[in-house]
């Protein structure tokens, strides 16, 4: 009934789709699989009219169509439930359910009464308590949920997107949730169902469509595969062939000086009990998925964020920082993923970019003098290897990873005793990669203590003495040593690998 | 029934209204005060003020609506002189009838909503600075119209607006009330609700397959039409045309709405808009009888009009001020209940995993 074939998407270098392809028919559950960055929310979005693919064609009862806006979409029978949610926080519940379908008389005037049944009866079906006049804004992230997924539902659609619903919603909810898709499967309403949450597929999906680098790996029933089989097309590798850590050294407290100490941090929705200790010159790898509470965490420990329960030791004294100004006094670095927004200075020059540590450092009216700064960049630049034309060019002559290079030699001259690192090498290519790997393993060496959070379990396996696997707001698996393997990492991402207790015990 | 009515008021202070509410309320307190009650509410004493602010309070309406939309327009003063000129000449010029007059007036100020809205949403310039040099294009069109302020209309239609029907009802009101409808009617369509998915969030205005710029035409169409309004109703005022007045009611049409507590985009309602522009209007009131009281009880004192502007943006701040209060508090409850509603459900969800286990 429906079908994608040979989709393509590029935003301008980068390619998002390349060559997928889908097929379902009524009734069928389809589970859309891959990792991070594999493309499956684009392909969502392609159906649901929000991004035009450069190439390929989409066929519905053997029909080519074209969806050029949510319109369209919606006309040809397709509801979506994003995964980022498609409400809007400060319209009513009613509102937002009967948003672009309003039911209106002769004179365009809308029909408020007959709406109001329609949406008591659609939250009762979902087990959604609250009021149809209350703000969304006023919900909490999981009802907000619930309600995008009764949202797409009302619009009775022949065919239902369900973008990683289940990340924010409890396992009560997940269990209303499963028993409206079955009830949907029953009307032969076809859905596709993308998912982290490896436990879930094999409960509610029929078939699997697994994608890696953009393209469909495979297309098979469910019954036909099991967890290797998925993690294997979803890494391009087998399990048991996933190689070794290059950090073999197995890990012991005893005699080693304690940086970092957390327990039980909170700061709701995003971070639930976190605790981890990190020791001088380690280098500690924070992974999994998206938004599981990594980037909070390393602003809690920053002071960007307030705390809400649980506590801080910063080199054995009970800390809670006020600002990351403070932070940074005491000695914490941090580098940040999003070099734009929280780091560099683009119209300002390379040299000034590099020195910005050095003179918020010292007092405010200590003189710097220019042949000093000169020859601290210059050395910066050839010991960090930045390519550049001049270090008086603005720094956004610089290619991405030359610019994160410089925010990494920025915060090393500033010597601090942690540095944190969120998601350091995103959009980086290999070869700055491998080159910020090298420098962080030097400043390791020589004492510093590095906290790095990466979506990238390679980058983890390669660079971190031990991991901490975040899901759901909770540390749900620590590696090190022998047990730092590629599928590991993968499964406790996934939140499957509950080993947390016999850790703790 | 006073539980009901408690009820209802706690509603209302949770409502973005409630800001410009409680200054519209406190302003008239403070203005029936100082101007004496029994003066301050004759019928006489409010026709003055209606008629004579009546083109301000519609330009906040149509403000207002772009406001919600998430647009603005810093012009929207000027184009009030637009309408007054073209009224005024086409009638003086064309021999038009004055009815005839107004109707060019409503289309030249649709005319320029219609282009303003290519430049804001088709061109994606930014609002602020689009409307703003539209503000010179705009006086230079007016000026190329009617090189210097002149014309008369008939005096029985300026008569009429003055009016006070038997004697009570001011001519002004129903007009008010009219444009009011107009309002009313299009806040229960379709755009009522779509206007605020698009000023929050256009991308997702736009998933839910509404056509962000078409709403946004509309409401750039329904400001004009209220702009058209207005100019007619100052034409009405001054009975007679001048090519370059009224251009601050733009930036303060803007304070008038913040003040009453609309957000910039998808925050807020019609009814923020008009307290806020009646506080601005009241308090202005409010500072020139101040004056007057100053001057009759002090022999020998006399300042320049100028301090009667300082002293009403002065309080014209505080109240800027207290939106920031209140928006402050606001926010705070909100994170406080879901932080709640969270440890409840952590509870919940927590007595369930132990049963099960």
């Amino acid at each position: 009934m429906f079908e994608m074939r040979g989709i393509e998407k590029r935003f301008n270098a980068v390619i998002a789709l390349d060559g997928a392809s889908l097929s379902l028919s009524p009734g069928e559950v389809l589970a859309l699989l891959g990792s991070n960055g594999s493309g499956k929310s684009t392909m969502i979005k392609v159906l649901a009219g929000l991004v035009a693919p450069n190439q390929g064609e989409i066929i519905l009862d053997g029909q080519p169509v074209s969806i050029n806006s949510g319109y369209e979409s919606r006309k040809l029978g397709i509801a979506t439930a994003f995964q980022d949610l498609s409400l809007i926080p400060t319209m009513s519940v009613m509102d937002n359910i009967m948003l672009g379908r309003e039911p209106v008389n002769s004179v365009g005037i809308v029909n408020r009464k007959g709406a109001i049944q329609e949406v008591r009866e659609l939250l009762e079906r979902f087990e959604i308590q609250c009021e149809p006049d209350a703000y969304v804004q006023t919900l909490t992230p999981s009802t907000q949920t619930m309600l995008e997924v009764a949202k797409a539902v009302a619009l009775k659609p022949r065919l239902l997107l369900l973008d990683e619903v289940t990340a924010a919603l409890h396992y009560d909810e997940i269990e209303v949730l499963f028993r409206i898709m079955r009830e949907l499967k029953d009307e032969g309403v076809a859905m596709i169902y993308v998912t982290h949450r490896m436990d879930e597929i094999f409960k509610i999906c029929d078939t699997a469509n697994i994608m890696r680098g953009g393209k469909t790996m495979t297309q098979s029933p469910i019954n036909e595969l099991d967890l290797d089989e998925v993690v294997f097309h979803m890494t391009g590798m087998r399990p048991e062939a996933a190689k070794k850590s290059e950090t073999e050294d197995s890990f012991s407290e005893e005699g080693r000086e304690l940086i970092l100490d957390v327990s039980h941090l909170e700061m709701l929705p995003k971070v639930r009990d976190i605790s981890m200790k990190a020791f001088k010159g380690e280098i500690i790898g924070i992974g999994g998925l998206q938004g599981q509470g990594q980037s909070e965490f390393i602003r809690l420990v920053l002071g960007a964020e307030k705390i809400e329960d649980g506590s801080i030791e910063f080199c054995g004294e009970k800390v809670s920082f006020a600002s990351p100004a403070e932070a940074v006094k005491k000695g914490l670095g941090f580098i940040s993923g999003e070099r734009n927004r929280d780091a560099i200075f683009h119209l300002r020059s390379v040299e000034e970019n590099l020195t910005t540590g050095l003179v918020a450092k010292g007092n405010l009216a200590s003189f710097l003098s220019p042949a000093k700064l000169a020859s601290f960049s210059k050395k910066a630049v050839e010991r960090y290897n930045i390519v550049l034309e001049s270090i008086k060019n603005p720094a956004s002559t610089l290619s991405g990873g030359n610019q994160q290079k410089l925010v990494v030699a920025r915060w090393i001259a500033m010597d601090p005793i942690l540095l944190l690192l969120d998601d350091p090498t995103k959009g980086v290519d290999i070869v700055a990669r491998q080159e910020i790997h090298k420098i962080l393993r030097e400043c390791a060496d020589e004492g510093m203590t590095i906290i790095i959070s990466s979506s990238e379990s390679d980058e983890l396996l390669t660079i971190a003495d031990r991991i901490y696997v975040f899901f759901d707001g909770q540390v749900s698996d620590m590696l090190e040593g022998a047990n730092k393997t590629s599928e590991r990492l993968v499964a406790s991402m996934m939140g499957l690998s509950k080993t947390m207790a016999t850790e703790e015990a | 029934m006073t539980l009901a009515i408690k009820d209802a008021f706690q509603r209302f202070r949770r409502t973005p209204a409630f800001t410009g509410f409680s200054l519209f309320v406190l302003a008239l307190i403070l203005n029936a005060a100082i101007q004496g009650p029994a003066k301050f509410l004759s019928p006489r004493s409010f026709n003055t003020l209606l008629a004579t602010n009546l083109p301000f309070l519609i330009v906040v309406m149509g403000q207002s609506i772009l406001l919600l939309v998430g647009t603005l327009d810093i012009s929207i003063g000027i184009q009030l002189a637009l309408v007054n000129v073209v009224v005024v000449m086409t009638i003086q010029e064309w021999g038009v009838s004055f009815w005839t007059g107004c109707l060019f007036g409503i289309t030249a100020s649709l005319l320029i909503s219609v282009l303003l809205w290519v430049s804001v949403s088709i061109f994606r310039l930014p609002a602020l600075l689009a409307s703003f040099s539209m503000t010179y294009i705009i006086k230079g069109i007016n000026v190329l119209i009617m090189p210097v302020p002149q014309g008369k209309i008939e005096r029985v239609f300026y008569r009429t607006y003055d009016r006070l029907l038997f004697g009570v009802v001011p001519f002004s009101l129903l007009i008010f009330i009219f444009v009011l409808l107009i309002w009313y009617y299009f806040k229960r369509t379709r755009f009522g609700t779509n206007i605020y998915a698009v000023g929050a969030d256009r991308r997702n205005a736009f998933a839910a397959g509404i056509s962000p710029k078409w709403v946004t035409l509309q409401a750039f169409l329904i400001k004009g039409l209220f702009v058209g309004i207005a100019g007619i109703c100052l034409t009405l005022l001054t009975a007679s045309g001048n090519p370059i007045q009224a251009e601050d009611y733009g930036i303060k049409s803007l304070s008038a709405c913040i003040i009453g507590g609309l957000g910039f985009g998808g925050w807020g309602s019609m009814a923020c808009g008009l307290f806020g522009g009646s506080f601005l209007i009241i308090i202005q009131n409010t500072v020139y009888y101040f004056f007057t009281m100053l001057y009759k009880l002090i022999p020998g004192f006399s300042v320049t009009t100028y301090w009667h502007n300082f002293v009403s943006d002065v309080i014209i701040f505080l109240g800027l001020l207290m939106t920031i209060v209140t928006a402050k508090g606001q926010r705070e409850a909100l994170r406080q209940g879901i932080a709640q509603q969270l440890k409840q459900k952590k509870e919940d969800f927590g007595g369930k995993n132990g049963s099960n286990a």
